[in-house]
């Protein structure tokens, strides 16, 4: 049974920044560009949450747009 | 001898089989015989007219507390309901260290809206490990009780307050795993955990601080049992929810258990979220993962007042704050014309029309006749005011005691949803009963199950409404000799009408300790329950029956 393509993610390891997610996730990205794709593409993490931008151990970060 | 003998029902036996008359038997606490039985019993009740079913399973409840001074969890057993299962999202009482017990408390009453006076005036907290918690309820049970533990309550137990700043180190997750393995033996049925639970500081739960491989070393614990792991995922969210979906059916796979997600709940804004995720599980299951997405029957209706904190201003952090507050403080930040109007503000500029509008005046001690009834956004027109303002303005002149209705903010469409019940895949719960105690009912769901998609829908048939709420669920969670009518079987049993049962108008209710105020339903149609043989409530009234267990 092969699976659908589904949104792409990630989970944050321990201690992990945004920017050593970053360029994990997108390797072959600027490090600018690659922490504004992961802030874009993450709003749960970097809007919703309080204090916006704390990563946990738990947490989906996709590492991909919507898909259309 | 039997115990009792239930003649002439209509013997709906939980496994989906077609309705047959017949009589159930019962003795020492199990179903004795079905069909035509003869010989004699201490007691007889005639079912003529009335349906004989398995007692109904909830698998999604947050009893905890409740069944420290309520072993019936009113008003669960009234509808039907001989198993709940407490425990969910990840926090339960136990394993507990009583230093940490101020700071679980704190996330029952954000999350589950448990009043503070829950925890303080009705039991004497005497327990820490799990074995402790299930002998405090164990003592006056009239209900049957499969408890999950809690993921946070584990993590505070091992790491603390750093449960919620960090990851585990390698030695504090295989402490983890022996104390799983504790609660598993005491009588846990799984684990629960939580993917987007706050707690009183909007801190997230513990849970939340868990690396994936954690979950996997207790996930690997829970495979030496079979047991059951639980989770809310990020409901709004489609595509969170999916990565969920994948993130349990890896561990379903991996660890040979079954998992299960609530709650799936269908919006009609966008429909395609809820067929999207059902669609995932699909596939799942054809790899052979168990995951098992759990839908609610009822529509989402909130009511509140400004006398207690409601879910309905999760959103809302000033709002939550301010309501938080005791009343005296909390009656001095709405009257100041500065606090009221950044909280206005905080509706966005639209002064809380799209938010509030719809909002109809429900009642309350205090609310003013002319009101009741209609929307508030008719009301401030009345008034030349903002509806966030009205509402804040008419609570303030009426002593905060006017309830707000928010109605049908999703899963009404029953067009859509009964088809979604009746999904082979789709497990029915998510009740959350004992929990939003003040913003809504949480009891009535399976009469709801009958008089909505079985009797008015025919979306289920009977014999399948009742499977999918006895058998299925006991399948499901493993829990053995229960949902079935069968020689063997426990005897939880539900002798029901039906052509009537259904859930009564939601009502409040002033039983919470210190009289504290839930929302309650009762229940329509159900006869008699009976909960391992003995009958725990009939024609209306409970009885002294203290039968129930906690179930392995």
């Amino acid at each position: 049974m092969t699976l659908s393509k589904q949104r792409r993610f990630t989970t944050p390891g321990p201690d992990e920044t945004l920017e050593e997610l970053a360029a994990r996730a997108l390797p072959d990205e600027g490090l600018e560009e690659a922490c504004d794709k992961i802030r874009s593409w993450n709003l749960h993490i970097f809007a919703m949450r309080k204090p916006a931008g704390l990563l946990l151990g738990s947490d989906v970060v996709f590492v991909e747009p919507p898909q259309a | 001898m039997y115990d009792v003998i239930i003649r002439n029902g209509l013997v709906v036996d939980g496994t989906g089989a077609p309705g047959y008359r017949g009589d159930v038997a019962v003795k020492d606490g199990a179903v004795a015989a079905v069909g035509a039985v003869t010989g004699a019993a201490r007691a007889e009740i005639d079912a003529g007219g009335r349906v004989v079913a398995p007692g109904f399973i909830d698998p999604h409840t947050h009893f905890d507390v409740q069944l420290l001074w309520d072993g019936a969890a009113r008003p669960a057993l009234e509808h039907g309901v001989t198993c709940v299962v407490p425990g969910n999202c990840s926090l339960s009482l136990a394993p507990l260290k009583a230093k940490d017990r101020e700071r679980l408390v704190g996330m029952f009453q954000v999350i589950e809206e448990m009043p503070p006076e829950a925890f303080t005036q009705a039991f004497e907290w005497s327990w820490e490990d799990f074995a402790g918690y299930r002998d405090a309820i164990a003592k006056h049970l009239s209900i049957n009780v499969a408890p999950l533990v809690g993921h946070s309550v584990i993590r505070l137990w091992v790491l603390g307050p750093a449960a919620q700043e960090r990851a585990a180190t390698a030695d504090e997750i295989r402490q983890m795993q022996d104390l799983l393995r504790q609660c598993l033996e005491a009588g846990t049925v799984g684990l629960s955990t939580s993917f987007v639970d706050i707690d009183p500081n909007g801190r997230p739960v513990p849970s939340r601080f868990a690396q994936f491989e954690e979950l996997d070393a207790l996930a690997s614990v829970l495979g030496e049992y079979g047991r059951m792991l639980q989770c809310v995922p990020e409901f709004y969210d489609v595509d969170i929810t999916i990565a969920r979906i994948d993130q349990l059916a890896e561990l379903s796979l991996k660890h040979n258990i079954p998992t299960t997600f609530s709650p799936v709940f269908h919006n009609r804004s966008t429909p395609q979220n809820v067929r999207r995720q059902l669609a995932r599980v699909e596939e799942q299951f054809a790899r052979g993962a168990r995951v098992w997405p759990q839908m609610q029957t009822r529509p989402i209706d909130i009511s509140f007042s400004l006398l207690r904190p409601s879910l309905f201003f999760a959103r809302l952090p000033r709002w939550v704050r301010i309501l938080r507050q005791p009343v005296a403080e909390r009656l001095a930040a709405l009257g100041d014309p500065e606090t009221a109007r950044k909280m206005v503000e905080d509706l966005g500029p639209d002064g809380g029309e799209r938010m509030m509008g719809g909002l109809v005046v429900r009642g309350g001690d205090a609310a003013p006749a002319a009101y009741v009834g209609r929307t508030l956004s008719e009301i401030a027109k009345e008034r030349g005011e903002r509806p966030a303002e009205a509402l804040i303005k008419i609570s303030l002149e009426n002593g905060l005691d006017v309830a707000f209705l928010s109605a049908s903010q999703g899963h009404e469409d029953t067009a859509e949803i009964g088809p979604m019940l009746a999904h082979p895949l789709v497990h029915i719960g998510a009740s959350d009963g004992g929990a939003h105690i003040s913003s809504f009912a949480t009891y009535g769901d399976t009469g709801y199950l009958f008089s909505e998609f079985v009797r008015k829908g025919g979306f289920l048939t009977l014999e399948e409404a009742v499977r999918k709420i006895t058998s299925e669920t006991a399948d499901i969670w493993g829990l053995k000799g229960r949902g079935r009518l069968a020689p063997g079987q426990a005897a939880d049993i539900v002798i029901f009408d039906p052509a009537s049962i259904a859930r009564g108008e939601e009502r409040p209710e002033f039983d919470m300790p210190g009289e504290g105020m839930r929302y309650v339903r009762d229940a329509c149609g159900i006869d008699t329950v009976l909960v391992n043989g003995e009958i725990a409530y009939a024609k209306g009234a409970y009885t002294d029956a203290r039968s129930g267990v906690v179930c392995d």
